[in-house]
């Protein structure tokens, strides 16, 4: 599988040099076009693709991703992304978290109170959350928490970036900004990051929050009308015994699923939230390569998302058996 | 499943089965309709079809490439730069949403939008529709290794970050409408290929499909007659939900940079537009993303209550 999603990449990115130049990190304006031709066909790019792309698979095996474009100085992709990807990991986390924490009891309410009001409260904000533009979202909320905060002399929430400008260098652990805060013992520091992450991780989180809700109570609803169910509100016990410690974990195995692979969705798919926020993290990076036609880049992004998306589908698997002792591989 | 035409649960109360179709479509009606929200959602996705239909009546397609800036001049009383002449001017009676950067009126360019954003997506969704269809029913129907082969093409278009595959494509075919849709349709085929996969599959053993072969129907008629028809239905609802998702995907693309042309009257890029004057005209990029929101919600809501009607575990 990440076989076929390398080679539809590299044959999309590398088949029309239009597009993707993979020559222009080695080029530079002062070149003539007899220099330029002799460095590109050094490089092997006039060689045809499907030899291109051993080469590239052997460059990769011996661990050179190539370097980047001049947008990131034509530093080795690998470190660009390597030293971006924190940055992700600590949005697509707290997105999850706001996800997990505020869709999993709107969804059980909402198959609780089935037709009810608060049913129809919660189907809204999830649809509303799936409907949403996620930029114009992420704009919106700009807009109110940080400008009219600011206008207004309220406490106003930072909109770019994931730490303030003039913030301390400090030692780096991990690379995410509010642990390594926190490991350095500098508190300032990790509370300014944690303000940074606010904004982008509810305007990442809302749009999120709707698929979980709606599978939440819809697997909910299926396991309220088991007959176990009824057995256990005809012994008596109360409505709340009978929804957390009998209807509920049964319903969470198919949550459980779905919030794996939002975060690893997640992981690879912040793209517009991170570009709207000026969020330092590898989604923004890759639409930055795609504008700027670096293949490299684009290769190594695809390709450790894939490698993220399959390796949560299978955690997710070893997770089901863990959590229902009735599924057995 | 979802089978209206061969398997009523109950028995008709009128004679023949033309008539039990109607009965049941009439129940399906009053069920989708009894719940105010889907009627909310239906009401919705009608005035916008509405207003899609009848935008060229409603305001001259022209306008939306006269940018007349003498006459647009008006003095900018908002909150922020209080009394400075600007050409974007917000709402007025002669701009009942304001005025954009090239002193047209946002509320005629959102009407002219809408149309050209619901056939965006009518068309990538059909598309898709019809090859998931076809790649899906042939993938259950053949089995063997047609259907693994199918698959693992799926497979790995799902392990893609959708995104970026498609501003991959956006990039490398080139920054027009019908490109940008054919961008979004190749990432967008796989889902409906494994939902009707999944429907024939458990379709493929039912009784009447034995049923049509002793009879001595031929494979392609039980395929396209038969077992197409009756697993359809989940596809309807995914379709429904979907129109949102492309009109949401279509603006993103815009957005990130694969704008056909900065003055198109198109949703997203109006929204788009509005992003560099956001602190000091916000209505440029509230009015045209809130379309967006309301068109999506719309069809969502329908397709949501859909999904309730249609499931026979939910019926009765």
């Amino acid at each position: 599988m990440l076989f076929g999603v390398s080679l539809i990449t590299f044959y999309l990115s590398r088949g029309i040099p239009s597009a993707f130049n993979p020559c222009a990190p080695y080029i530079n304006p002062k070149m003539t076009p007899t220099v330029i031709h002799n460095t590109c066909a050094s490089h092997g790019f006039y060689q045809p693709l499907y030899l291109q792309y051993f080469y590239w698979i052997h460059d990769v095996f011996t661990g050179n991703w190539g370097n980047a474009g001049n947008w990131a100085n034509g530093q080795p992709v690998y470190h660009v992304f390597a030293s971006s990807f924190p940055f992700t990991v600590e949005l697509a986390l707290a997105a999850v978290v706001i996800s997990v924490v505020v869709g999993l009891p709107l969804g059980i309410l909402s198959a609780v109170h089935n037709n009810k009001p608060i049913d129809h409260a919660s189907r809204i904000v999830a649809l509303t959350g799936i409907s949403t533009p996620v930029y114009w979202f992420g704009f919106v909320l700009q807009l109110v928490f940080f400008y009219y905060f600011l206008q207004w002399g309220l406490p106003s929430l930072p909109s770019q970036g994931a730490v303030s400008i003039g913030a301390p260098t400090i030692q780096t652990y991990t690379g995410i900004p509010i642990i390594d805060g926190l490991l350095n013992g500098n508190l300032a520091y990790a509370w300014d990051a944690f303000l940074h992450v606010v904004l982008p991780s509810i305007t990442l989180a809302f749009a999120s929050l709707g698929a979980l809700t709606r599978l939440v109570r819809a697997s909910m609803l299926e396991v309220l009308r088991q007959d176990y169910i009824t057995l256990a509100r005809s012994k008596g016990l109360s409505e709340r015994v009978v929804i957390f410690r009998h209807a509920l974990r049964n319903a969470l195995i198919p949550a459980l699923t779905v919030a794996g692979l939002l975060f690893a969705g997640l992981l690879g798919g912040a793209v517009i939230t991170e570009t709207v926020f000026n969020w330092p993290g590898v989604g923004r990076l890759s639409v930055l390569a795609v504008l700027q036609g670096d293949s490299n880049f684009v290769m190594l992004y695809t390709l450790v998302t894939a490698l993220i998306v399959v390796v949560a589908n299978l955690i997710v698997d070893v997770l089901y058996a863990v959590v229902d002792p009735r599924i057995r591989y | 499943m979802s089978d209206k035409n061969s398997e009523s649960k109950e028995p008709p109360k009128r004679s023949g089965q033309r008539a039990a179709y109607v009965d049941e479509l009439k129940y399906s009606l009053n069920l989708l309709t009894k719940n105010k929200l889907v009627l909310t959602g239906i009401v919705m996705s009608v005035f916008f079809i509405l207003v899609a239909i009848l935008s060229t009546v409603i305001v001259n397609p022209a306008s939306a490439y006269k940018f007349d800036f003498p006459h647009a001049y008006c003095w900018n009383g908002n909150l922020f730069s209080w009394g400075t002449q600007s050409n974007i001017c917000p709402a007025s009676l002669n701009f009942p949403l304001g005025s954009d950067g090239y002193g047209r009126n946002l509320l005629s360019m959102i009407i002219l939008a809408i149309p050209l954003d619901l056939s965006i997506a009518l068309e990538i969704v059909a598309s898709a529709l019809a090859i998931g269809i076809i790649l899906g029913a042939v993938a259950a129907y053949a089995g063997g290794w047609v259907d693994e082969a199918i698959l693992r093409v799926t497979d790995i278009f799902f392990a893609f970050p959708f995104l970026i595959l498609a501003l991959v494509f956006a990039a490398v075919l080139g920054r027009t409408i019908p490109n940008l849709e054919l961008a979004i349709l190749l990432v967008w085929w796989p889902v409906y290929v494994r939902l009707i996969r999944g429907q024939m599959l458990s379709e493929k053993t039912k009784a009447y499909v034995e049923a049509l072969k002793a009879l001595g129907v031929s494979r392609w008629r039980t395929l396209f007659f038969h077992l197409i028809p009756n697993s359809i239905y989940p596809l309807l609802v995914q379709a429904t939900l979907d129109i949102g998702g492309v009109i949401l995907t279509f603006s993103a693309l815009v957005f990130l940079g694969f704008s056909p042309s900065a003055a198109l009257p198109e949703l997203g890029n109006l929204t788009a537009d509005g992003i560099g004057q956001i602190f000091t005209a916000p209505w440029l990029l509230l009015f045209p993303g809130l379309v967006i929101l309301l068109i999506s919600l719309g069809f969502n809501l329908v397709g949501d209550g859909l999904r309730d009607v249609l499931d026979p575990r939910l019926r009765r």
